[in-house]
């Protein structure tokens, strides 16, 4: 839940800045000329924001579909990321956003038309190849869907781009919008998961893992194309018979042969996003655990990534496909 | 620790009052109240005087392992009820128009509302907007020692387009002192707040004395930081600590100890 509203004057009229406002009426509005006035500023602590974030409603100018990094991907041809959303309403102690912005609160663009026409410029220059457009780097796509109607918008836009890919990524329930629209075999909703262990632990309101195996079941009995990303699998003294069950609990309900894709990846940080991170919360266990620093990443040492990495692909193993499987690959 | 910045005098006694505060006599650049884990420092008017006597009092307590504050203080208004009370939302630099967001709590028991600091007293009073003097000086001073969540502005009206108070000093404590305890309550909550900071660092003299033990390197001493940050929100107490590492003859060696230690610690997340 969010206490307050900030709110850039320039969008203020803006049909979804007005639905919004709507829906949001018995908070305190605070009008700002631009959303880094509030975003930006350093004497922000995130930690005490997280406990009480804002929204800021705003309307990104500029950079609004970005070329993915190298290395990122399902093997489209072409990559690219948008972020309608910055920051997430869930609060995983393992996620970079921790360490990526000075604030907590949810910034959301709303002017999704200019996010649109980027899109369909970047498909159009690449005709005849499979070009990709993931959402959910720098948000939760699918957490504030009730709020944000964004599949509304984005789905049938992609759909209206014959070469355009979109992977939604989410640890939400938020699918209701989606089974209500037909299913477009072009968009890809990416689950992730820890195992239970880890996600009491260490995902601070993020719904229980049976609610996100059942929302992710009724997308594929929907006809959609659902993936899962176990990403990051995290370390701990019983990290692989928590895996295994993880693995059971969701091969129970989803039938790996339906499955678009599944990744997986180890706990890692950059270097300063860790730092940041590890400032902000001393006492977390993640933190404190023995990691190295490879080439500007602080992860596992590499023996125990490998073990761990070769453990869970062999357990995964026994249930998916090969040709379904991308690991994550970040050690260049 | 909690600071209280206020202008003047009669804005300070509520509070002065009601925590039973205690006047410091060797401080001689600004009026000071001290009591426990909490001061109340008296400015002067305008907003250079805020600026300045926040910065002066942070250089004080600059052991402290974080402050709250809280700016306290009168306000003019167009149309706002004589003795309304708010925490402000959005402080405007008048002279410069630069703007500052500070952050009341979701559990702040009052209404938030923007305000413009001016250089001089106006009557000129704009719709949704408090005019002060001290507000924009104080936050710009206050953000560099503490962050937005943990700096509040609290405003009570004393004047708007029918009445004034003007100078009426025994007025305008009476009109602050009839909220004290709402002040109270967003005082304690903002102390929470800072309480879930402050627990986090490493009290001074215990970091003295652990550096004490050994010569550290500067990166040395980093690491050691952020073991024994980690260690001590454990359930292990100082001594226990202590205890662990009592018998390493070196820096290395006690680094090493609590790495072991901490590793262990964080095995079962």
């Amino acid at each position: 839940m969010v206490s307050r509203v900030y709110i850039e004057a320039e969008i203020r009229d803006h049909p979804r800045a007005q639905q919004l406002l709507k829906r949001l009426h018995k908070l305190p509005v605070i009008e700002i000329e631009h959303f880094g006035e509030v975003f930006n500023p350093r004497a922000q602590n995130f930690r005490l924001q997280k406990k009480d974030p804002a929204i800021i409603i705003a309307a990104k100018n500029q950079g609004h579909v970005l070329a993915a990094p190298e290395g990122y991907g399902l093997g489209g041809d072409r990559n690219y990321y948008f972020s309608h959303m910055l920051n997430c309403i869930y609060d995983c102690r393992y996620c970079f956003l921790q360490g990526m912005y000075q604030s907590a609160h949810q910034l959301l663009f709303v002017n999704y038309e200019d996010f649109g026409a980027q899109i369909k410029h970047i498909a159009s220059r690449h005709q005849g190849q499979q070009v990709w457009f993931y959402s959910g780097y720098d948000c939760d796509s699918l957490a504030n869907e009730p709020m944000t109607g964004f599949t509304d918008y984005f789905i049938p836009l992609i759909a209206s781009v014959d070469n355009a890919w979109l992977e939604l990524r989410t640890k939400s329930t938020q699918v209701r919008s989606m089974l209500k629209q037909q299913p477009v075999s072009r968009v890809v909703t990416a689950f992730s998961f820890s195992d239970h262990f880890s996600h009491s632990k260490l995902e601070h309101g993020v719904p229980a893992i049976a609610r996100r195996i059942d929302a992710m079941r009724r997308l594929l009995d929907a006809g959609w194309a659902v993936g899962l990303r176990f990403d990051p699998v995290v370390y701990h003294q019983h990290y692989q018979t928590a895996f295994v069950q993880l693995l059971n609990d969701i091969f129970s309900e989803i039938d790996p042969q339906k499955l678009h894709s599944v990744s997986l990846g180890s706990f890692r940080l950059t270097r300063d996003h860790f730092r940041k991170v590890s400032r902000l919360y001393p006492e977390e266990p993640l933190f404190a655990q023995n990691l190295d620093l490879n080439n500007g990443i602080v992860s596992y040492p590499l023996e125990r990534e490998r073990e761990m990495i070769e453990f869970c692909e062999t357990q995964l193993m026994k249930h998916i496909p090969q040709q379904s499987y991308h690991p994550c690959e970040w050690h260049g | 620790m909690l600071i209280w910045v206020c202008a003047l005098h009669c804005e300070a006694k509520p509070v002065i009052d009601f925590y039973r505060l205690k006047k410091s006599h060797d401080d001689n650049a600004f009026d000071l109240y001290r009591g426990d884990n909490m001061a109340c420092i008296i400015s002067g008017i305008g907003k250079l005087a805020s600026a300045a006597a926040s910065a002066w009092i942070a250089a004080r307590y600059e052991d402290a392992p974080s402050i709250a504050w809280i700016n306290l203080g009168i306000a003019g208004a167009a149309s706002c009820e004589l003795g309304s009370i708010f925490a402000l939302n959005q402080v405007t630099d008048a002279d410069t128009g630069q703007r500052y967001y500070p952050a009341p709590g979701a559990d702040s028991v009052l209404p938030g509302y923007a305000c413009l600091t001016l250089g001089q007293p106006s009557e000129d009073y704009r719709e949704n907007q408090l005019y002060d003097m001290e507000a924009s000086g104080f936050m710009h001073s206050t953000l560099r020692f503490s962050s937005a969540e943990l700096t509040q502005s609290i405003k009570i009206v004393s004047d708007n387009q029918q009445h004034k108070t003007g100078k009426d000093r025994p007025r305008i404590s009476a009109l602050i002192h009839r909220h004290i305890e709402l002040i109270d309550q967003q005082a304690n909550s903002l102390l929470a707040l800072n309480q879930e900071i402050a627990t986090l660092e490493i009290p001074a003299e215990c970091w003295q004395q652990l550096t004490a033990m050994a010569h550290f390197s500067q990166t040395q001493k980093n690491r050691l930081r952020v073991l024994w940050r980690y260690l001590m929100n454990r359930d292990l107490s100082t001594e226990q600590l202590f205890g662990k590492i009592g018998s390493c003859a070196s820096s290395k060696a006690i680094i090493e100890a609590l790495e072991q230690l901490s590793y262990r610690e964080s095995e079962g997340l």
